[in-house]
C-alpha cells in the first residue's frame, strides 16, 4: 500500500467531524405517465415514436430512418453485428443504434440503458443516430424510483441517456449533435 | 511578493461594457432557467437538505468511505491510485500514459485537472492532450483558463469562437453561426475520439457501496472518449464519495437543475468495471482537502457538486467574469476554497462579495457560501493581509460607528462637506473607489436624528 494512502487516511480521520447520521431516503412519489415521460423528452430534444408491437420494430426504423447505411442493433435481424471486440474503423461509420432500454424516468426524459444491451460500449455515443426501444409499461416517476430499479449496481457500465447529445458552449445557443448522437428517438411497444 | 486584486483583473473585463452586460444577463437567464426547473419540482427544498445532510455524513465518516469505495473499486478490477498533492497527481498520470506508450490523450472536463494543471505537464513531457468538451477545447486553443465551472466559455463571443476556429480549425472567416462551429469541432474532434489512447475524465460522484465513479455530460464527450480509448483514468477529490448507489437519486435530480435548469445531463455515466482487456484507473486526491475538513467553519464548502448556481446569481461574479478571480473554481464558491490554498494571493476574493446571500440560497447541498465569506475576511484581517488604506479605512469606520457623539458629528460634516465639495473631489478615483462608476446621492439636508427630535411625541 502506498504511503500516501495511509497519509490521506490518517489526515481524514484526524480532521474528519463527529459523526452525523446519514438519512434515509424517501421516495416522494410523482407521475409515472407515458404523457409525462414524452412531453419531458419532447423539451430536451427528444422523441417519441409508438411502435404497433415489436414485431413492427424493424417496418419502423425503415421508414424512420430511410438513409441509414450501416445499423447495429441486437433486435434487427438485418443489423451489422458488432460486439465489444469490433474495430474502431466500423464503429465509427455506425448511421444508427436501435438499442432496447431497460426503462425510462418520466421527470427527466432519460432511459437506463445497461451494458449489456450496448453490443459495444461506445456504441450509445459514436453512433450518428440513436433509436431505444423500450416497453411501455417500465417507466418510473424519478431518480429515486430509478435507483431502486438497480438492486445489483448499475454493472461494469450503464448509462441514463435524456435526449440527444447537446452543447451550449457558444453564447448559451442550444446546438443538438455535440459529440454523440445527432438525435434520440424513443421507440416505445 | 504582491498580486493584483480581484477589482484590479476585473478592470479589464469591465472596460468593455456591451460585454459586461451581455456576461450579466446571460448568466441571469441561466439563474431563471435554474428557477424554473427548481420550481417544477416540489419537494426540490427537501432534496437540498437531504443532499446536505448525506455530504455531511460522508465528510464525518471520509476515511471509512474512502476505504470501502477502494475496496470495491479493487474487487471490480479497477486500479486505484492515491495522490496527495498536484505533483503526484500529475506524475501518476503521466506514469499510466507511459507504460502503455501512449502519446494521444482524449480528455474530458475535469475541475480538479485544472486545479492540478496536468495538461501544462503532459504536453511539457511531449504528449498530445485534447480537451473534448467545447467549451474547453475552445479555451484550449485559445490558451486561456475556462472562466466558469460549467460554463467554460461563457466570457467569449460568437465572433470569438469563429476567429479562433479560422485559425485553428480553418473554418471559413467570419463563421460566427453557433450550429456550423459546433458541427466544424465535432468533426475535429471525432478524428481525435477515434485515435485515442488515453481518456481522462474528472469524477462527479463516486460511490462507495459500488466502487463506481458516475461522470455527467450533455455533449457524451467523456463516454465516446473512454469507451473508444484502451484506457480511462479517472481523477477524484476525496470529496467526490457517496455512500450509496440510491443517494444518486437526490443528487442526480439537484446537479443539472442547479446548473443549468435542465431535468438531468444528457449522459450519466456509471462506470464500474473496465471493459474485457482494457483498463481503468482512478486517482484518488487530496491537494488541500483534508486541511479545509479539519477547518470546522469552512468544512462544509467540500460538499460542492460543481454546478455553478453560485456564480451564475452572483452581482459580483456576473459583472466581473471569471478570470477576474484568478483561481480554478471562479465566484461565490472559489472566493472560499482558495484561501485555504492560499491565503495572501487570495485575499481579496472574500471580498469579492454583497454578502446578499443569493448564492447560500442556490447552493443545492446548503453550503453556507456568505457566511463562509464573512469568516475569511476575519482571517484575511488577522493575517494582516488587507491593504494599508481598508485597514485603515476600516479600523476608523469601526470606532465612528461604536461612538454615538462621534457618529452624529461626522455625519453632519458629510452632509455639509459633500455639498460643498466639488464633483471632482468628492468622486475622485483614487480617494473615493465606490464612486468610480457612481454617482454618490444627493445629501439629505436633515440626518434622521434631527428629524426624528422634531416629530410631536406620540400620546400616551
Amino acid at each position: 500500500m502506498s504511503p500516501t494512502r495511509a497519509r490521506i487516511l490518517a489526515a481524514a480521520r484526524a480532521s474528519q467531524p463527529a459523526e452525523t447520521a446519514l438519512p434515509p431516503l424517501p421516495d416522494f412519489g410523482g407521475d409515472a405517465s407515458l404523457a409525462r415521460f414524452s412531453e419531458v423528452l419532447a423539451s430536451i430534444g427528444g422523441t417519441v415514436a409508438r411502435l404497433p408491437s415489436l414485431a413492427a420494430l424493424a417496418g419502423t426504423v425503415a421508414e424512420l430512418f430511410p438513409a441509414a447505411r450501416l445499423i447495429a442493433s441486437p433486435l434487427l435481424a438485418t443489423a451489422h453485428p458488432i460486439d465489444q471486440q469490433t474495430p474502431t474503423e466500423v464503429l465509427a461509420d455506425v448511421d444508427l443504434a436501435v438499442l432496447p432500454g431497460a426503462f425510462g424516468v418520466a421527470e427527466n426524459g432519460a432511459v437506463w440503458l445497461p451494458e449489456a444491451s450496448m453490443l459495444h460500449r461506445a456504441l450509445p455515443t459514436v453512433t450518428q443516430h440513436l433509436a431505444l426501444v423500450l416497453d411501455h409499461r417500465q417507466l418510473v416517476a424519478t431518480m429515486h424510483q430509478a435507483y431502486a430499479r438497480l438492486p445489483n449496481g448499475p454493472g461494469g457500465y450503464g448509462l441514463f441517456i435524456a435526449g440527444p447529445s447537446k452543447t451550449a458552449d457558444i453564447e448559451q445557443s442550444l446546438v443538438i449533435g455535440a459529440h454523440g448522437a445527432r438525435s434520440l428517438v424513443v421507440l416505445l411497444y | 511578493m504582491s498580486y493584483l486584486t480581484h477589482a484590479g483583473r476585473a478592470e479589464a473585463f469591465v472596460l468593455d461594457h456591451e460585454r459586461t452586460s451581455w456576461h450579466d444577463e446571460t448568466l441571469w437567464y441561466v439563474r431563471q432557467k435554474r428557477d424554473r426547473a427548481v420550481y417544477a419540482v416540489p419537494e426540490f427544498q427537501k432534496l437540498r437538505e437531504l443532499a446536505s445532510q448525506i455530504k455531511n455524513h460522508t465528510l464525518s465518516r471520509l476515511d471509512y468511505y474512502l476505504a470501502q469505495f477502494e475496496a470495491a473499486a479493487l474487487a471490480n478490477g479497477v486500479q486505484v491510485h492515491w495522490a496527495a498533492d498536484a505533483a503526484e497527481h500529475n506524475d501518476l498520470v503521466l506514469r499510466i500514459i507511459r507504460q502503455h506508450g501512449a502519446t494521444r490523450v482524449v480528455k474530458s472536463k475535469s475541475m480538479l485537472t485544472e486545479e492540478c494543471h496536468l495538461n501544462p505537464h503532459l504536453l511539457a513531457h511531449g504528449l498530445e492532450v485534447i480537451d473534448t468538451d467545447l467549451g474547453e477545447r475552445i479555451i484550449q486553443l485559445r490558451a486561456e483558463p475556462p472562466s466558469h465551472l460549467v460554463l467554460p466559455a461563457i466570457h467569449l463571443k460568437k465572433e470569438d469562437v469563429g476567429e479562433t476556429f479560422h485559425r485553428h480549425l480553418g473554418t471559413a472567416p467570419g463563421l460566427t453561426d453557433p450550429q456550423q462551429l459546433t458541427e466544424a469541432a465535432r468533426q475535429h474532434l471525432r478524428a481525435k475520439f477515434l485515435a485515442g489512447e488515453v481518456a481522462l475524465t474528472g469524477v462527479n460522484f463516486a460511490i462507495a457501496e459500488t466502487g463506481s465513479v458516475v461522470v455527467c455530460t450533455n455533449e457524451g464527450n467523456a463516454d465516446l472518449g473512454v469507451s473508444l480509448a484502451p484506457v480511462h483514468i479517472a481523477s477524484m477529490g476525496i470529496e467526490k464519495l457517496l455512500p450509496r448507489l440510491q443517494d444518486l437519486g437526490v443528487f442526480t435530480r439537484l446537479l443539472a437543475r442547479s446548473a443549468t435548469g435542465q431535468p438531468v445531463t444528457t449522459y450519466t455515466a456509471h462506470y464500474t468495471k473496465p471493459a474485457p482487456g482494457r483498463e481503468l484507473h482512478v486517482i484518488i486526491v487530496d491537494n488541500g482537502r483534508t486541511q479545509q475538513l479539519g477547518r470546522p467553519d469552512f468544512r462544509a464548502s467540500l460538499k460542492c457538486i460543481r454546478c455553478g448556481a453560485c456564480m451564475n446569481t452572483c452581482p459580483v461574479y456576473r459583472r466581473s467574469g471569471g478570470h477576474s478571480y484568478d483561481f480554478t473554481v471562479p465566484g461565490p464558491i472559489g472566493s472560499i476554497l482558495s484561501p485555504n490554498i492560499d491565503l495572501k494571493k487570495h485575499s481579496t476574493l472574500p471580498f469579492a462579495s454583497t454578502l446578499c446571500g443569493s448564492c447560500t440560497d442556490v447552493c443545492p447541498v446548503k453550503i453556507d457560501i456568505h457566511t463562509q465569506l464573512y469568516k475569511w475576511r476575519q482571517l484575511v484581517a488577522e493575517a494582516n493581509h488587507l491593504p494599508t488604506a481598508k485597514k485603515l479605512g476600516l479600523k476608523f469606520m469601526g470606532r465612528l460607528l461604536a461612538s454615538p457623539g462621534a457618529f452624529k458629528l461626522s455625519g453632519q460634516l458629510a452632509r455639509r462637506g459633500l455639498r460643498l465639495l466639488p464633483h471632482a473631489l468628492s468622486h475622485h478615483r483614487g480617494a473615493n473607489a465606490w464612486a468610480i462608476a457612481r454617482e454618490l446621492p444627493e445629501p439629505p439636508r436633515q440626518s434622521f436624528r434631527d428629524w426624528y427630535a422634531q416629530q410631536p411625541s406620540p400620546t400616551a
